[in-house]
């Protein structure tokens, strides 16, 4: 679950008159078929295809990357044939880590879907806004482009893996109430190849990725105020995602997972199968806020706990889009004892409003 | 000759403004032909004088007569049309207008009395022939010397033959010369017209072409050297 | 020296110092109010366009395509595209406004000041309204209001307010979807703003952009849209800035007046000088000197006023003076020092030019000759300036014929400066061609005759007192005839073109209207016994003028004249071609002759149309194009209509005929119907019309009022300088009536030599500014009408001011001290 320049869209998507359009709801027993569900559900409220990963460059410097696209339905009469209707928003982010520079780098773009300029296929991934794409080739590998004011990433994102569905069967609960979910698979272990250009400079760069894809009409339970979230590429083929929903206290309100062996095992993680420590808190010195930058994870699979401490590419890995209308949150890579992915930290600069 | 005197002034009285006595009881008699100067000190009276006999001005007490017509009976019309057909004028700054020619400037008084244009115009020709500016009729006066001017002044007290003519230091704006030729002039143009004149002046040499000259005195005119 | 002159006669140097001061102020302060006018314009292009790189526009208001968005977005190059649905809007109350259709996330990038901040949403109702717009529908955040546009209504909820827009324009911000969907443009644009990125090259993208336009689509810059802004005003201020002329042409002729005089006057003084050592180029210094004091004050109360003139005609006009060009801006004074400098300058040399001659002409004179006379300088033998004047009423003659310099008319006022110039300098030998004659003819009355000759022989003179008046007067009757035959053609045209009973009419509708059905139905309507569909298009043919109009109205081809006031003979049609009407502005802004071709974007084509005749318009200053109701079907397949011209049956009750009319429109565009009937049609154009020029008259009548008071400062100046000549008159025997019936008739005399003068040159300059001065500046011709009311009144003011002054400075003069006035006193 991630992407909190969600929040933006959600605002834009808030209906001024209380005139609330039938969006569908998540349930339990759908069986997901593909590439039809790695096209576009647009009768969902939200729905993301999100990238993270770690990239080694020609010259051997390690990098972070994240591309994001979110699709948004809105409250739009659908009745209206305008082929500007503005019923699907469509929302791209990418952010580049790179230790040399020590802050992230980032881009977005956002258009009304129409006119060929913003599109979301959906028999198959395929989402274009102006320059910025990701397509899934007839081949499986996925091809990703996006660019911000002072980077460019142009990447082919190659599965390695089968799609691991998250929760059950691909019906991933978020909180109490059984109406807060979300439809949630990962492709984790991509193969990435391709260029990065930084500073006009192009470098051609390898590394290995995760693709997560989420969509769902209502998610978050009234008393949280954000998320951890962590994906990791274990170096033995293995898999690791785990997630928790804080409240106030930072108690865990619901917390949820997945454990794959390079063998294909899947052990989906329950309520009380995920503990989440603190092994260091950074504190930025924008916004103030206290992250814990590095994590300790445990999970519980066949009884056994398993813990691994992910330590940031670096520290200051915080991304503010206040100015954009989003809030604040920190999303970077990490690595971790035999394992690498990304670690996305939401609510602690102030609570996640949606 | 004519019986009745051109000017004739008994029992004058005037006042200045501020109340001072200029003369009481003066009396003057001037025959047609006659040319008499009227000298004195300065501020003595001399120009009011002549502005009472020109009727210009109102005298307090006494009689004068033009021609035989009584001043003190007549309205400011009546001794305007007195003057405009009985009495001649000659100043000291000669008084031509720029905008006319000689002819129409020594034909005004005909003009002023409603005479015909063509025959005040040729009289005009001829007084000014008479005057030294034959030929002249037509120009205009930025043309001419003072002493030009001063002659078609001359022809202009003249034109409608009046029985007075009046003058005030005609020649004080001349050089010596031109005086002495105006003055001949004046004189001889006046006796030929059997007409009478006064002429106010400090001159000596005007007054030698008078026929009387008399100074004017608190107590009254008297005769010159007496 | 001077202050001693000065002060001896303050009357003439106030006068002239305020005759400049007026010039100077009416200038300017035109010039202010249009500079407002138009940076206020420049900004609310700026506001409604954002800060786009480069706009491209529809030609008509029906839009284009909404496919050519994707491909401008596309363009490399381009690095963003905001695609606008533009409306002109109304509300219930008739408050007019501009609705922009915007997808907001487009805006963002290329004109964020129209986004509007407040909740945000895709909602269809959410509105976002400038200030301007919020007072004018006395909304607020929450509050419903309805708009009316392209014959739809619609009601919207305030979301939030435009703080980009700044506070001029009546600004309403839907999203782009509403927009087409409810006010029935689905599928059309009326503009795509575009932002190119930081390294291209502006030119290869703009001609890229270029070959992907259809015809109806047009490329615009924020500098054509100044320029057009500018040619909307740019015919009214000529009028303005002509009446600023008038004030300053008077200014300098009373300075020359003034000048004259007390250089005459001190002939005697100034010879002195000259004797004792002055140089001619100092004694010319001096007076010019003295002529420029009084155009600095003169400026410089100019400069203040005109500001503040500028700041109260806008407070109460707006920026086009009452002329109604600059709609839903009100502008803010734009204060402009190096032009007020100018102005200032103007005021300035039109004095130095007045004090020039006499100073001349003091330094030309004999010291010696001076010394001795107190003339005046008056030498009848002199023959009157004849040379000069007609030298100058050739110059002007020739600058007539010459073509307009950046579409002003400058050479056109040259020419009228140069003719009145000249003219003035004819008078005295006018005087004289005109006295000479007259006097022969004026009788023998001895004060008829001292008039006749003192004018005859001194005309100079006449001169010196009336250039003034005359300037003043000869531009007025100019102005007054071009404006009394502007009127009566206007007149005439409105009751060629509005020859039916009643009109009706869909306002802003471009789309839509009646259809065929509801023709069909208004057709047979009891109490109409004819009716004549029309419909109106704008049409944007060439990127810097603004739009013009395309007129659809049924034209029988064999008889166009019944239609279309035509001023020009027809073109027969060749075979094959679809036939167009140009009016007079369309063929003069666009080169248009009968027989010539011109390609019209209509139906999202070009379509190549024949003219076939030029027409009269007065309504529409960039220009008509008028097309054959047929022809137009054929051509686009469009039979919506939007106009309606009813000739009523026999008896008919024309309020009942309304309400039958009423009874069988389509309910949802009755109320935006508007009922006319071409009587109060007519009455309110020229009502307009006489609006618009009613800030012309109020001027004109100051500009004669301070010509008359510098007639009678000068001739009082005149008859107190000849007191000696009134004393020897009184001396010799002129009666005091017959010197005061002199100087009656003296002043009549000079009156009606320089109305005559004024009036004829006036009649000159009327013409120059009818044939010359109004094509160039507002395109269209007219009739020549004379107001002979005008005129007549004109004449007889100026004659009985100048007798009547006359008569009263000499009765001054005519004191008792007149008699002294005789004996020498210096």
């Amino acid at each position: 679950m991630r992407a909190l320049l969600l929040a933006l869209l959600l605002a834009l998507a808030a209906p001024a008159v209380a005139l609330a359009p039938a969006y569908a709801p998540v349930r339990p027993g759908v069986a997901l078929i593909f590439p039809m569900d790695h096209g576009a559900h647009s009768a969902f409220r939200t729905e993301w295809w999100y990238v993270t990963g770690l990239l080694k460059t020609a010259d051997g410097k390690d990098l972070g990357f994240q591309v994001t696209f979110f699709r948004s339905r809105t409250a739009a009469d659908p009745a209206n044939p305008s082929r500007f209707n503005p019923d699907q928003i469509l929302f791209a982010h990418a952010a580049l880590s790179d230790p040399a520079i020590g802050h992230l780098l980032h881009g977005q773009r956002i258009a009304r879907q129409g006119f060929g300029l913003a599109h979301a296929s959906t028999t198959d991934t395929d989402l274009v806004i102006d320059d910025w794409r990701l397509k899934r080739g007839a081949n499986g590998v996925f091809s990703a482009r996006a660019a911000g004011a002072d980077f460019r990433l142009d990447l082919d994102l190659a599965p390695q893996q089968n799609v691991l569905l998250q929760g059950d069967h691909g019906y991933s609960r978020k909180g109490p109430n059984p109406a807060q979910a979300s439809q949630y698979y990962s492709l984790p272990h991509l193969a990435v190849s391709g260029s990065v250009v930084r500073g006009g400079k192009r470098v051609a760069v390898t590394g290995e990725a995760w693709l997560d894809r989420e969509w769902f009409s209502s998610l978050l339970d009234p008393t949280a105020v954000g998320w951890d979230w962590v994906g990791l590429n274990l170096d033995d083929g293995g898999t690791l995602m785990a997630f928790m929903i804080r409240d106030k206290a930072g108690k865990p309100i619901w917390n949820g997972g997945a454990i794959r062996s390079a063998s294909g095992a899947l052990t989906t993680l329950g309520k009380d199968d995920v503990a989440w420590g603190r092994a260091r808190t950074w504190r930025s010195p924008r916004t103030q806020a206290a992250y814990p930058v590095e994590r300790v994870v445990s999970v519980r699979s066949g009884g056994q706990w398993r813990r691994w401490t992910l330590r940031p590419l670096f520290d200051d890995q915080e991304l503010d889009s206040r100015a954009a209308g989003g809030p604040v949150y920190w999303e970077g890579a990490v690595r971790t004892e035999g394992g690498r992915g990304y670690l996305e930290l939401t609510g602690y600069a102030g609570p996640l409003k949606l | 000759m004519s019986a009745i005197p051109a000017l004739s002034v008994s029992g004058l009285r005037k006042s200045v403004p501020g109340g001072r006595l200029l003369f009481d009881g003066l009396a003057l008699t001037v025959r047609p032909g006659e040319i008499v100067a009227i000298m004195g000190e300065s501020g003595v009276g001399k120009s009011t004088l002549l502005n009472l006999i020109a009727g210009l001005d109102v005298a307090d007490a006494g009689e004068i007569k033009i021609d035989g017509g009584d001043l003190s009976a007549m309205s400011d019309d009546q001794r305007t049309i007195l003057r405009r057909d009985c009495i001649g004028f000659v100043f000291q700054a000669f008084h031509i207008l720029p905008h006319l020619t000689l002819a129409q400037n020594a034909a005004l008084p005909v003009l002023l009395s409603g005479g015909g244009e063509a025959q005040g115009l040729s009289r005009a020709r001829a007084l000014l022939a008479a005057v030294g500016l034959e030929g002249r009729a037509g120009s205009y006066p930025s043309e001419l010397s003072g002493g030009e001017m001063q002659r078609v002044a001359i022809a202009r007290a003249l034109i409608h033959r009046p029985a007075l003519i009046l003058a005030d230091e005609p020649t004080g704006n001349l050089d010596p010369e031109s005086a002495e030729k105006v003055l001949t002039l004046f004189a001889q143009q006046t006796r030929d017209a059997r007409a009478a004149a006064v002429i106010v002046t400090h001159s000596d040499r005007v007054a030698a072409v008078a026929d009387r000259s008399l100074v004017l005195t608190a107590q009254g005119l008297i005769l010159r050297g007496q | 020296m001077v202050l001693g002159e000065w002060r001896a006669h303050p009357a003439r140097v106030i006068l002239a110092a305020a005759a400049i001061a007026i010039g100077v102020a009416l200038g300017f302060a035109v010039y202010l109010v249009n500079r407002s006018a138009l940076e206020t314009f420049a900004k609310a292009i700026d506001t409604v366009s954002g800060t786009a790189d480069l706009q491209v526009h529809s030609v008509t208001a029906a839009g284009f395509d909404e496919g050519l968005y994707p491909t401008l977005a596309q363009i490399p190059g381009v690095a963003a595209a905001s695609p606008v649905v533009e409306l002109n809007a109304h509300t219930a109350a008739g408050a007019s406004l501009t609705v922009l259709g915007l997808d907001v996330l487009r805006a963002a990038a290329v004109t964020p000041g129209l986004v509007g901040q407040g909740a945000h949403s895709f909602d269809a109702q959410a509105a976002y309204l400038s200030q301007t717009a919020m007072t004018a529908l006395s909304a607020k955040a929450g509050s419903p209001v309805t708009l009316t546009a392209a014959g739809h209504s619609a009601v919207f909820t305030v979301a939030g307010s435009l703080p980009g827009a700044g506070e001029d324009q009546a600004i309403v911000v839907i999203d782009i979807a509403d927009a087409q969907w409810r006010f029935g443009l689905l599928g059309r644009l009326q503009r795509v703003d575009l932002k190119f990125g930081a390294d291209t090259s502006t030119q290869a993208v703009q001609a890229a952009i270029t070959r992907a336009l259809p015809p109806d689509a047009q490329i615009v810059t924020q500098r054509q849209e100044s320029h057009r802004s500018d040619a909307l005003s740019r015919a009214y201020r000529v009028n303005l800035e002509m009446l600023a002329m008038v004030a300053l042409m008077t200014g300098g002729f009373l300075v020359y007046s003034g000048q004259s005089l007390s250089v005459a006057r001190r002939r005697p003084q100034f010879a002195l000088l000259r004797v004792l050592g002055l140089s001619q180029r100092r004694l010319i210094l001096q007076i010019v000197i003295e002529g420029a004091a009084v155009g600095l004050a003169g400026g410089i109360i100019g400069v203040a006023a005109g500001t503040g003139l500028a700041t109260l005609a806008l407070a109460l006009f707006g920026g086009d003076l009452g002329g109604g060009y600059f709609q839903g801006a009100r502008p803010h004074l734009a204060f402009a020092p190096g032009a007020g400098l100018v102005f200032l300058l103007l005021g300035l040399i039109a004095a130095l030019a007045g004090a020039l001659w006499p100073a001349l002409q003091a330094a030309r004179s004999r010291p010696a000759v001076a010394l001795k006379n107190a003339d005046l300088g008056i030498d009848p033998r002199r023959k009157p300036p004849l040379v000069a004047a007609l030298v100058l009423l050739m110059i002007g003659g020739a600058l007539a014929f010459a073509p307009p310099i950046g579409g002003l008319p400058l050479l056109g006022y040259g020419s009228m400066a140069a003719i009145l110039a000249g003219g003035i300098a004819l008078m005295p030998a006018l005087a004289r061609a005109i006295l000479g004659p007259a006097r022969r003819l004026a009788g023998d009355a001895p004060a008829t005759r001292l008039a006749f000759d003192r004018l005859y022989g001194a005309p100079g003179q006449a001169a010196v007192a009336l250039c003034g008046i005359v300037a003043s007067v000869s531009l007025m009757a100019a102005m007054g005839i071009m404006v009394a035959s502007f009127r009566g053609s206007v007149d005439d045209w409105l009751g060629q073109i509005l020859p039916a009973d009643l009109y009706m009419r869909l306002p802003d509708l471009e789309a839509g209207g009646f259809d065929p059905a509801a023709q069909d139905r208004l057709a047979h309507a009891p109490g109409v016994a004819a009716i004549e569909f029309r419909k109106v298009l704008k049409l944007r043919l060439a990127p810097d003028q603004p739009p013009a109009a395309l007129n659809v109205v049924p034209i029988d081809p064999t008889a166009p004249q019944r239609a279309l006031p035509l001023i020009s003979a027809v073109s027969p049609l060749p075979a094959g071609e679809t036939a167009v009407w140009a009016s007079e502005p369309m063929a003069r802004l666009y080169h248009l002759n009968p027989g010539q071709a011109v390609t019209v974007p209509l139906g999202g084509q070009p379509r190549r149309l024949y003219v076939r005749g030029i027409w009269r318009d007065y309504a529409r200053q960039f220009g008509a194009l008028a097309i054959g109701d047929t022809d137009y079907v054929h051509l686009t397949g469009d039979r919506f209509r939007s106009q309606v011209a009813v000739t009523l049956a026999p008896g008919a009750d024309p309020l009942r005929t309304v309400a039958a009319l009423r009874a069988v429109v389509p309910p949802d565009i009755v109320a935006d119907m508007t009922f006319t009937e071409s009587k109060s049609l007519r009455a309110m154009a020229l009502k307009i019309f006489d609006r618009s020029f009613a800030v012309t008259y109020a001027l004109e009548a100051i500009a004669i009022g301070i010509g008359l008071a510098g007639v009678a400062a000068t001739f009082s100046a005149q008859t107190l300088a000849r007191t000696r000549e009134f004393g020897m008159l009184r001396h010799v025997g002129a009666l005091k009536r017959q010197i005061v019936a002199m100087l009656a008739l003296e002043g009549a005399l000079l009156g009606a030599v320089g109305a005559l003068a004024g009036l004829s040159l006036g009649a000159v300059l009327g013409q120059i500014l009818i044939q010359v001065i109004n094509p160039q500046s507002f395109n269209w011709s007219m009739d020549t009408r004379w107001p002979m009311g005008l005129l007549l009144s004109l004449f007889g003011v100026l004659v009985a001011a100048s007798a009547g002054t006359a008569v009263l400075s000499g009765s001054r003069a005519l004191s008792s001290s007149t008699i002294r006035a005789v004996r020498e006193d210096w």
